[in-house]
């Protein structure tokens, strides 16, 4: 199908941009397009007007320094993806694109544009809550700054008012003894995940001293799995991992049933996902090299 | 401020596509898939799944392998376009073009062009072995083959052990 009709508009500043969203109620912004379009397409988007930020000033801009990434509103997940200078400092986000979608769209679709389309199986959401990344936004009010933990409220649904842009995403630099990674199920390598777990792990000696654990395509929201997080303290990748089993099964409470796999199916997988996951980082933690 | 809505229903579109220079003035609706097939006139860019799932409608915009049914006419305005029939010279096969026709890595065509721009937008440095390569094709899809036959051709191409 195609999209319905509606008014185009490209402004060049954040100013003209956030003064557009204001004239319409159901005003969209465009960035990359790869959910927006094709959610018009099937008419479920019905925006009256479409505010391309592709050529707003500064939204291209992505800086890597020793305190991290930051990454701008029209970046594409393939420029940071392909960034050596990145996965220095970010490894994990490397780790994770690699799971979003296919090169085709990864070419396209940005970063900050899957943040602010919260799809509860993507990658980058849960990612963005494990790194402990920080979400710049800006709205007719001014400015103002969301830790992605708090960003993330429901199934498509964030912190976001109508009106407010998401002007871009700063991952902090991974610290010597933490390792970020993304793990998942899905049925074919780029489909959206029936489970996925992003993690970041701390360790000393072999043993896990702290963690953030994040699930993402089980329930309607990426969530962090905090009984999980508990059951990580003290963890060496020796442990038959029964007891993080366990809590990572626990945690997942509120799975889903869907026609992709039942609840229970996503409970166990998220479960051994959380072993395995752990383990992963540990031993990249232990001999230096990726997972 | 604005008081009223700063957008227009039509717009002027400007690319170059396969070497030409186009320039229409467009809804601003129309998919770049539909641009290139019905307003340009270029039918080798196949519509499948116009949501962004088959691969059938990739095109190079920029030297990247896209979805042109996901990105609209208006977002390619001033970028250069390269299609299917960019490829062969008349009759003259690309070698990816001709390994696909002598592994029958194809049957019914439908997918064939999808998988012949994405395997053109890339570096074949950056995909010497098979896992790499099945990963890139993986954007494609093909109700056909069963992918060996495609999976073949590009490793007899890209020198990759098959």
């Amino acid at each position: 199908m195609k999209p319905a009709a509606f008014d185009y508009y490209r402004p060049t500043t954040v100013e003209d941009a956030l003064a557009a969203l204001g004239t319409s109620e159901t005003a969209k912004i465009l960035a990359g397009g790869q959910s927006l379009i094709p959610s018009m397409n099937f008419r479920l988007a019905q925006p009256d007007l479409l505010v391309d930020i592709g050529g707003v000033e500064g939204f291209d801009r992505m800086e890597v320094g020793p305190e991290g990434v930051m990454i701008g509103a029209s970046v594409t997940q393939s420029r940071v993806m392909t960034s050596d200078e990145v996965a220095d400092a970010v490894p994990g986000l490397r780790r994770a694109l690699r799971h979003v979608a296919h090169l085709q769209i990864r070419n396209r679709g940005t970063v900050c544009g899957s943040l602010a389309h919260a799809d509860p199986a993507a990658e980058l959401p849960a990612m963005a809550i494990a790194c402990g990344a920080t979400i710049f936004i800006r709205g007719p009010a001014g400015e103002r700054t969301v830790d992605a933990g708090d960003f993330f409220l429901g199934p498509f649904w964030t912190d976001l008012a109508h009106g407010e842009i998401v002007t871009g995403v700063h991952f902090p630099a991974e610290s010597a003894g933490t390792v970020t990674l993304l793990d998942e199920l899905a049925w074919r390598s780029g489909d959206f995940a029936i489970t996925g777990l992003a993690a970041a792990v701390a360790a000393r000696d072999g043993e896990a001293t702290g963690a953030r654990l994040v699930s993402f395509g089980v329930s309607g929201v990426a969530s962090r799995m905090t009984g999980a997080e508990q059951a990580v303290l003290g963890f060496a990748g020796g442990d038959d991992g029964s007891d993080l089993y366990e809590a990572a099964y626990g945690d997942a409470a509120d799975a889903v049933d869907d026609i992709h796999a039942t609840a229970e199916y996503r409970r166990e997988a998220l479960g051994a996902l959380a072993v395995r996951s752990v383990r992963a980082a540990l031993a990249a933690n232990g001999n230096g090299t990726g997972v | 401020m604005m008081d009223t809505n700063p957008g227009s229903r039509e717009v002027d579109v400007a690319v170059t596509i396969n070497g030409a220079q186009v320039r229409e003035r467009v809804p601003a609706r129309l998919l770049l898939s539909d641009f290139i097939r019905d307003v340009v006139g270029l039918t080798g860019t196949h519509v499948g799944c116009e949501h962004g799932y088959c691969g059938a409608c990739t095109v190079i915009v920029d030297g990247d392998a896209i979805r042109s049914c996901s990105t609209l006419a208006v977002q390619a305005d001033g970028s250069n376009i390269r299609t299917v029939e960019d490829l062969a010279d008349g009759d003259q096969l690309t070698p990816m073009q001709q390994a696909f026709h002598e592994n029958h890595a194809m049957q019914c065509g439908f997918c064939t062009t999808g998988f012949l721009m994405t395997l053109e937008s890339v570096d074949s440095a950056d995909y010497q072995d098979k896992e790499r390569v099945v990963e890139l094709l993986s954007g494609n899809l093909c109700r056909c083959t069963g992918y060996q036959n495609i999976v073949t051709a590009v490793c007899s191409v890209w020198g990759v052990d098959d």
